[in-house]
């Protein structure tokens, strides 16, 4: 099979310097304009073979989207070379685990149930309980549910990381070759609005909280709560 | 001629790699080899059906890499009557990727077409080469 023939865009995880900070976990990459034409065959198959190390920043993010994302490129699906007997699948790094965030309320009603098999041994879990146990316990059984159910399964979580915190080891971070972008877009907090931006905010007519019926309303801007002049 | 021998010389290519003594003993070798023969007879309708799946897969991973989804890439490159088959776009990702990356940009410009057409001025999308045509 022949190899893609161009340069640093291309798929190929070879073809991409790195430079980190090491204050915080910050991945930066500089793409390297050298064509992969130049390299020999072996060199070729070498770099589009090559497994990355991919991480991604689990802070407020729904998840069963980081597990869908880590699923997809554990099992290579990323690639177009993927072929499911390939072993082409990459590692990903999960950090901050601990700041998952579940929408609605599945923090109280998802339950994660499971038996050993013993009489009982029946054990349910909710999704607090079980993160208050092992952060990284929730990321994890949602990805290896997400993995075909064979037995490349297991090769794979083992080239699953996760940490709660983003505190990463040495040897992990000086492999990490590409960061992910996180699924979803943090909201932010009314204390994080600049007092322009709350003032230019579109107002909502109020009814007059203060007087009767019938009196003139003072129309307020409802995230100051300040009364408008007209 | 004994119809044993005739067995073995025509079956011993094929059970050599049995398990038991299903390569050895007439009985089972027999029910083995027969069934063999129908797996082989089933699997080859079954390698079209997942070669193509393979296809779609990897033309789907190479898609999402030029940022747009699978459906979308075949429906838009349909409707622009370029008639490649999965076969040849999944052989065009992995060894013409620029080529790859100019069909994406072909079926991103048609999907956005309308759009473009409500919100925008009227030019034609930079690096794409369109004319009117009639759908066969």
């Amino acid at each position: 099979m022949k190899y893609g023939t161009t340069f640093s865009f291309c798929w190929s995880g070879g073809s991409k310097l790195l430079l980190y900070h090491y204050s915080h976990v910050e991945v930066k990459f500089i793409k390297c304009f050298f064509k992969m034409s130049s390299f020999s065959r072996s060199a070729q198959q070498w770099a589009t073979f090559a497994r990355s190390w991919f991480l991604i920043d689990a802070r407020m993010q729904p998840p069963g989207k980081i597990a869908s994302m880590c699923s997809v490129r554990l099992q290579g699906k990323h690639k177009p070379i993927y072929h499911p007997l390939s072993d082409i699948g990459d590692h990903v790094v999960v950090m901050n685990t601990r700041h998952i965030a579940f929408s609605g309320n599945k923090w109280e009603q998802k339950v994660y149930s499971s038996h050993t098999g013993y009489p009982g041994s029946f054990k349910q879990l909710t999704a607090a309980q079980m993160h208050k146990k092992d952060p990284t316990a929730i990321i994890k059984l949602a990805v290896y549910g997400m993995l075909p159910k064979n037995l490349t399964r297991r090769t794979m979580m083992q080239r699953l990381h996760l940490f709660p915190d983003d505190v990463l080891p040495e040897d992990i971070l000086k492999n990490l070759t590409e960061e992910l972008p996180q699924p979803r877009e943090i909201p932010r907090k009314l204390s994080e609005y600049t007092q322009e931006e709350r003032n230019a905010f579109p107002m909502l007519w109020t009814p007059n909280v203060s007087g009767s019926p019938g009196s003139a309303s003072i129309r307020h801007n409802p995230l100051t709560k300040a009364p408008l002049s007209e | 001629m004994s119809l044993l021998g005739m067995f073995w010389n025509q079956t011993v290519c094929l059970l050599q790699h049995f398990r038991g003594r299903k390569n050895r003993c007439y009985s089972l070798a027999v029910r083995a080899v027969r069934r063999a023969f129908v797996y082989a007879s089933k699997a080859r309708k079954a390698k079209r059906r997942s070669m193509r799946q393979l296809w779609i897969q990897r033309v789907a991973a190479a898609s999402r890499e030029q940022h747009m989804k699978y459906p979308a890439l075949i429906h838009n490159l349909l409707k622009c009557s370029v008639a490649l088959n999965r076969r040849v776009l999944c052989d065009l990702s992995i060894t013409e990727p620029r080529s790859f990356q100019s069909l994406t940009a072909l079926a991103h410009a048609r999907r956005t077409e309308g759009l473009r057409a409500a919100l925008g001025d009227g030019a034609e999308p930079p690096g794409v080469f369109s004319r009117i045509t009639q759908l066969q």
